[in-house]
C-alpha cells in the first residue's frame, strides 16, 4: 500500500436510502422498524471497489481483511432521502508487519448536515 | 436470558427503552442465530457485497476456508440487531463500532450480547460493551466481534 495515498478524496456521489433496500436489510436481521444501524455499509460498498482498484493506493486485495468498522449518526437516516456520499482515505499506517488503511465515508444531507460518518479499517498483511 | 430469531417477540418493548432503570453492569438479552447460505445470499443482495467468499464454496476453499464464510458486516449487523432489540428502536443507536477478530463459517451459531459500561444521566445516553461469540472446539466460546455502542434512551 502506498503511504502517500493518505488524504485522497473520491468524487462525491449520490446515495439513496432506498426503502426497498432498507426493508431487505431489516428482513435479514429480523428488525421490524427503522433503518438498521449498519445499513450505511451499502454506501461504503459504492466506494470500496474504487479504492481497491485505485493504482494510487496499490492495495493487494488478496491480502486484505476488514479489521474494524464504526458508524456515528448525527440523526437517523430517513427512508427515501438522497444523501451526498464522500469517501476519504483518512489514514494509512504501518504496524507490526501490516498496513492499516482507514476509509472515512460521510453522508451529507441537502441542508449540509453530515448525517453519518463511517470509518472502515482495512488491514493488509505486508509480511508472510 | 436467551432469545432466538423467530421467537415470539410480543414480550419485547416496541418503544424506546426508558433511561430510568438502566444500570452499569446490566446485561442485554443475547440474540442467537445459525448462519445459513440463504442468509448470506440475502445479505449480499441487500448490502451490495457479492464477494464469492460468501456464496461459493470453491472460492472460499481457494482462500483457505473449509466452506463459505459470513460477511464481516453480516456478523456486525447481527450484533447491531441485539442492541436495537434492547434499545427498542433502531434510531436510538447513535454510534456503533466493532473489531473483527475472526471469520464465521456458514452453519455456525453466532450469539450477540452486551453489557452496560457507563451511563450519562444528563444526556440520557448509555455506552454498551458488545460482542459476538461462536462455540468452537467442543464448546469454547470464541469472540468473533468486540464492539461498543452509544444508545440514546428516553
Amino acid at each position: 500500500m502506498h503511504r502517500d495515498a493518505e488524504g485522497i478524496v473520491y468524487p462525491d456521489a449520490p446515495f439513496v436510502v432506498d426503502p426497498e433496500r432498507v426493508a431487505a436489510f431489516r428482513e435479514v436481521f429480523g428488525l421490524t422498524e427503522g433503518v438498521p444501524p449498519t445499513f450505511v455499509t451499502a454506501a461504503e460498498f459504492q466506494v470500496i471497489p474504487l479504492v481497491i482498484a485505485d493504482p494510487r493506493v496499490g492495495v493487494d486485495f488478496s491480502r486484505v481483511v476488514h479489521g474494524s468498522q464504526e458508524y456515528a449518526y448525527e440523526r437517523p437516516l430517513r427512508e427515501g432521502e438522497t444523501l451526498t456520499l464522500r469517501a476519504r482515505l483518512a489514514s494509512i499506517r504501518s504496524k507490526g508487519g501490516s498496513d492499516f488503511l482507514t476509509i472515512e465515508t460521510t453522508l451529507t444531507d441537502a441542508e449540509g448536515t453530515v448525517v453519518c460518518t463511517a470509518r472502515s479499517v482495512m488491514i493488509e498483511r505486508t509480511t508472510p | 436470558m436467551h432469545r432466538a430469531l423467530g421467537d415470539d417477540r410480543t414480550d419485547h418493548p416496541v418503544t424506546r427503552r426508558a433511561f430510568d432503570g438502566v444500570e452499569v453492569g446490566q446485561e442485554l438479552p443475547t440474540l442467537s442465530r445459525v448462519v445459513t447460505r440463504e442468509d448470506l445470499f440475502a445479505y449480499g443482495e441487500a448490502s451490495g457485497d457479492r464477494n464469492p467468499l460468501h456464496r461459493d464454496d470453491a472460492a472460499a476453499q481457494a482462500a483457505g476456508f473449509p466452506t463459505v464464510i459470513a460477511h464481516g458486516m453480516f456478523t456486525m449487523g447481527h450484533m447491531a440487531a441485539c442492541v436495537v432489540a434492547w434499545a427498542g428502536e433502531a434510531a436510538a443507536v447513535e454510534r456503533i463500532g466493532a473489531q473483527f477478530r475472526a471469520a464465521v463459517l456458514v452453519g455456525e451459531e453466532v450469539v450477540a450480547g452486551g453489557r452496560v459500561r457507563s451511563v450519562d444521566a444528563d444526556a440520557r445516553t448509555v455506552t454498551l460493551e458488545t460482542w459476538v461469540t461462536v462455540s468452537r472446539d467442543g464448546g469454547t466460546e470464541t469472540p468473533v466481534r468486540k464492539g461498543e455502542a452509544l444508545v440514546r434512551l428516553r
